[in-house]
């Protein structure tokens, strides 16, 4: 049975991505891709309801009957009530999110409801995890969905799911949104070996990295640098957007790299990369990535950052 | 997230509930059984108060093993209704008890709807439905609030969505009750479940039977005659005709069909329709003398009583034709002759003193006629409260306390005709009745019943005489209430002669005349009379099913707009519709109203493009901004605006 379950559910899903294409975010959930089919508990209620029409005919009560077919009328009634808790809905989400191995991807689905009635219970489901929230009238919620991560690698999906059971949970509704969504995991960051640059020079090293304070001239601005460390006054000038260097940050990049990790294994030496990334980040000093396939130039801040990770987590696998 | 475990509030409603649906049924449940379902409530409410899970389920299955078979010893079967329900209500106390998930409140909620439905199927009444409907409402309710995932709405919210969602229910349940084929004959027998009494006359009499009748204000039967009515005199029903005395009892002895002396009817006919309530017995009361009835499970026994086959579950109607008077020309045959001049050995004194009179009237009539002048002339008295009689209670009523009802003047008089070999019998039925002039129809009461004796004449037949009219005349002219001493007034008597008082009532009555007809008669020839109405030709299952598919179709279809339409954030507000339909008069003509324009630069590029129209656009989106935006006491009424959209007719291009 379940396997049987499984095979319409898979071909509604690419049904559903054939039909629809790729949706562009946010997305409005039409009238046309809501599907919905009974739960559990409505199946029990259905054949509770079919046992009362047939004793009312039976009995040929009439008193009985209409009772029967009120409680029939109202399953219809829920029904529509079922599928309007997600018509018109408006969703988004930032498609990619970054995790570690071990940890857990969250996304943050933003849900927008410009009609005048509440939306109780949408559960978004995605992979294998789900999130749950409501949504008033004319306002916006997030919905935040947490995706266990147990290995390194980028993992895709096409799709995610919305579903709801409201009101009396006799009928669940659901759509699919044809977004792909991605979560780059890095390795776990773990290791025992010290940096490069540490390990070459001694504790020398540690004076320099701490040397915050030791002003060595100004540079172009890019994101992600602490905002305390740019140079507003330079800005307030009418200047280009600045930021004073340090002689930390000024220090010879630091270059981690694969090969520098002999008699590790391939993951070992990965989650050894990766903290050394978070290492050189928290310090903000300059780093680059060196690893069989690909080389990431020294840079600093968040996008440098993510962008090794995404390097790290990708490893080893094809590219889609 | 259906494991997930449940809160005291949630046991508290959905047992509340329980007991509201079980409470509806209490009356054909043993006591126990309402007793166990409390029990149950009770500790699984208390543990759950002190924050403890369900008891352990051994105790469940040992309430279980020991309950069950109980049960099965009191009804010896699980099969009939009233069994079935015990069952279910036992069965949803068991689950209440070792309820834990939300699973489990699933389960009761369907046991309560069930338990609904069944106090329904063997009931009539109006108030039970709303009782019942208002149930499950509450429990619709509960489960909203049970099922809510996140914080659950309130519970006033919830009332007013699950009421919400029933009045939306309402158009379709309308549909499913007029077009939804109805079964001619039950799929399978139903086991007779009726334990309760019986009500109305029975088929045996004894002293004290219809006394107890007078007291209740209960309706019989209602009567619609087409044309004008019988006059009082003749206004009796004919119920179970008692042959057999044992000198207490009178009894029908037995029922045949047919071997009636033929009847010549004479005097107005009249047409009738009795409209039965349920008195789980099998007669019919038609008028004397009935000749005809257009129901098919009933036929005329040979005392020319009207019966069914099988006894009243449901109102019926019935249609008959009687006649005011009959004679019948044949002589009487032999054995039923001597059943009805067998005299009880007994009542030494009323054989002595018939034996005396018989002797100066040798002519038939002229005894019958003696006996009601005794009645007429002794001091007899008619009272709702007669003294207790012993075993020769003939002797005892007429000799000594010289009171009674009419069941005790009717008894004597037959006692008093056989013991001079004149063939005798007692009937039962109803006499009078009252007019309900808001409905153009009888109302006969319990209260209403009567006994009177029938007389076998040689060459007339059978002779009706009712001996209590010698005694109490306004007894069958008028209301037995007049007849009563004033010191026997009995509450509902005079609550029933207030006036207003009595008007209400029979405009009640009307009321609930209406929902026996339309609502407990409607069946399958209501159906076709209902699709005839709408003109298609040669009504049939089929058809009924195709107009009920294209009726479904058409609410279905209401139903989603109705839905839907609330989606629509503009949708409950007449200043935005009107400007909704301002833009797309605009649209119309050519001018589309961009997405991001507001109402003053929309006016403004309209004023630029179409020179001819910017006068009354730049009003009219001024007259919306004003509405819209400015403080509520402007100049502008929202019906100014709404009439000035309306006639706002823009042509497509300028002249």
């Amino acid at each position: 049975m379940a396997t049987l379950r499984q095979v319409a559910i898979a071909r509604l899903k690419a049904r559903s991505a054939r039909r629809h294409g790729h949706d562009s975010l946010p997305a409005t959930i039409k009238r046309r891709r809501i599907y919905i089919l009974p739960s559990r508990f409505g199946m029990m209620l259905s054949v509770i309801l079919a046992t009362m029409l047939i004793a009312g005919l039976n009995y040929n009560s009439n008193l009985a009957l209409v009772f029967a077919f009120l409680m029939v009328s109202m399953a219809l009634v829920t029904m529509h009530h079922c599928n309007r808790n997600l018509l018109r809905l408006r969703i988004d989400v930032t498609p990619e999110v970054d995790a570690f191995a071990g940890r857990e991807a969250v996304f943050e689905f933003a849900l927008r409801n410009d009609s005048s009635v509440d939306r109780r219970d949408i559960e978004v489901r995605c992979m294998t995890a789900r999130g749950m929230g409501s949504v008033a009238a004319k306002e916006d919620t997030s919905i935040s969905v947490a995706v266990p991560v147990a290995q390194r690698g980028v993992t895709t999906v096409n799709q995610f799911e919305l579903r709801t059971y409201y009101p009396f949970g006799w009928f669940y509704s659901w759509t699919y949104v044809q977004e792909s969504l991605t979560i780059f995991a890095a390795p776990a960051p773990r290791g025992s070996r010290m940096l490069p640059s540490v390990g070459a020079q001694g504790n020398a090293a540690h004076s320099e990295t701490r040397g915050d304070e030791d002003f060595s001239g100004l540079r172009a601005y890019e994101p992600g640098v602490p905002l305390k460390h740019m140079a507003w006054k330079v800005l307030a000038r009418g200047g280009e957007a600045a930021v004073r260097s340090y002689s930390s940050l000024a220090a010879q990049p630091e270059w981690l790299e694969w090969s520098s990790l002999a008699g590790l294994d391939a993951e070992a030496r990965l989650s050894q990369l990766c903290l050394w990334v978070l290492e050189c980040d928290a310090a903000q000093r300059p780093y680059g990535l060196r690893i069989p396939g690909k080389e990431i130039a020294p840079s600093g801040g968040a996008a440098h950052r993510f962008a090794c990770l995404r390097a790290l987590a990708a490893f080893g696998m094809t590219e889609t | 997230m259906d494991t997930e475990r449940v809160s005291f509030e949630q046991l508290a409603g959905i047992s509340a509930c329980f007991a509201l649906a079980v409470l509806s049924r209490i009356t054909s449940l043993p006591l126990w059984v309402p007793l166990i379902v409390i029990l149950c409530g009770a500790i699984r409410l208390f543990t759950a108060r002190n924050g403890r899970s369900s008891p352990p389920r051994w105790l469940v299955f040992t309430l279980a093993a020991l309950t069950t078979p109980l049960l099965f010893l009191r009804f010896h079967t699980f099969n009939g209704l009233d069994a079935g329900t015990a069952l279910l209500a036992l069965m949803g106390g068991l689950k209440l008890l070792e309820t834990k998930t939300r699973r489990d409140i699933y389960i009761i909620t369907l046991i309560i709807y069930f338990v609904s439905l069944s106090a329904l199927l063997d009931s009539n009444s109006f108030w039970l439905l709303a009782y019942l409907i208002a149930v499950s409402w509450l429990t619709t309710a509960a489960l909203l609030r049970l099922t809510s995932r996140g914080a659950a709405p309130d519970w006033r919210r919830c009332f007013r969505h699950a009421g919400r969602l029933l009045g939306q229910a309402l158009p379709l349940t309308l549909v499913f009750w007029l077009l939804f084929p109805r079964f001619a004959a039950p799929l399978w027998q139903i086991r007779s479940d009726f334990h309760g009494a019986q009500s109305g006359l029975s088929d045996t009499m004894s002293p004290g039977d219809i006394d107890k009748l007078a007291l209740s204000d209960e309706i019989a039967f209602r009567v619609h005659f087409e044309g004008a009515a019988p006059p009082s005199r003749d206004r009796y029903w004919r119920g179970p005709v008692l042959h057999d005395f044992d000198g207490r009892t009178w009894r029908v002895t037995e029922l045949d069909f047919g071997g009636a002396p033929a009847l010549q009817p004479q005097g107005p006919v009249y047409h009738y329709t009795v409209m039965m309530e349920p008195s789980h017995q099998r007669w019919i009361f038609a008028l004397d003398w009935p000749v005809h009835s257009a129901l098919e499970a009933a036929g005329l026994t040979s005392d020319y009583t009207l019966m069914q086959a099988f006894p009243i579950s449901h109102p019926i109607d019935v249609v008959a034709t009687s006649y005011s008077k009959a004679r019948a020309t044949d002589s009487l045959n032999p054995r039923m002759r001597r059943r009805d001049t067998h005299s009880f050995n007994g009542n030494p004194r009323t054989l002595q003193f018939a034996r005396n009179l018989r002797g100066e009237h040798p002519d038939d009539m002229d005894y019958v006629r003696a006996v009601l002048a005794t009645f007429n002339q002794q001091p007899f008295y008619y009272t709702l409260t007669p003294p207790k009689l012993g075993n020769d209670s003939v002797d005892g009523f007429l000799f000594d306390t010289r009171r009674g009802f009419c069941e005790h003047y009717a008894s004597a008089f037959a006692v008093l005709m056989r013991a001079a070999g004149i063939p005798a019998r007692v009937v039962t039925g109803y006499q009078g009745g009252t007019l309900n002039p808001y409905g153009d129809y009888w109302i006969l009461r319990q209260s209403d019943a009567h006994a009177w004796d029938e007389v076998w004449i040689d060459g007339s037949g059978w002779i009706r005489i009712d001996p209590t009219a010698a005694i109490a005349p306004e007894r069958v002219e008028g209301e037995m209430a007049d007849a009563t001493n004033p010191d026997e007034a009995l509450a509902s008597r005079w609550q029933r002669n207030a006036g207003w008082f009595a008007g209400a009532r029979l405009r009640l009555d009307v009321l609930r005349e209406i929902w026996r007809e339309r609502i407990l008669d409607f069946d399958q020839d209501s159906q076709q009379r209902l699709l005839k109405m709408f003109r298609i030709p040669e009504p049939d299952g089929q058809k009924l099913v195709m107009v009920l598919a294209a009726a479904m179709g058409l609410v279905l279809c209401w139903l989603t707009w109705q839905v839907r339409r609330e989606l629509d954030p503009r949708s409950n507000d007449a200043a935005t519709r009107a400007y909704a339909r301002l833009c797309s008069r605009l649209a119309a003509a050519g001018l589309p109203r961009l997405p991001h324009e507001g109402a003053e630069s929309y006016a403004a590029r309209v004023a630029r493009q179409r020179p001819d129209l910017a006068h009354t656009v730049t009003a009219i989106c001024r007259q919306y901004s004003a509405l819209r935006y400015a403080a509520p006491s402007t100049s502008i009424t929202l019906g100014q605006f709404e009439a000035a959209v309306r006639t706002f007719r823009p042509r497509h291009s300028p002249k």
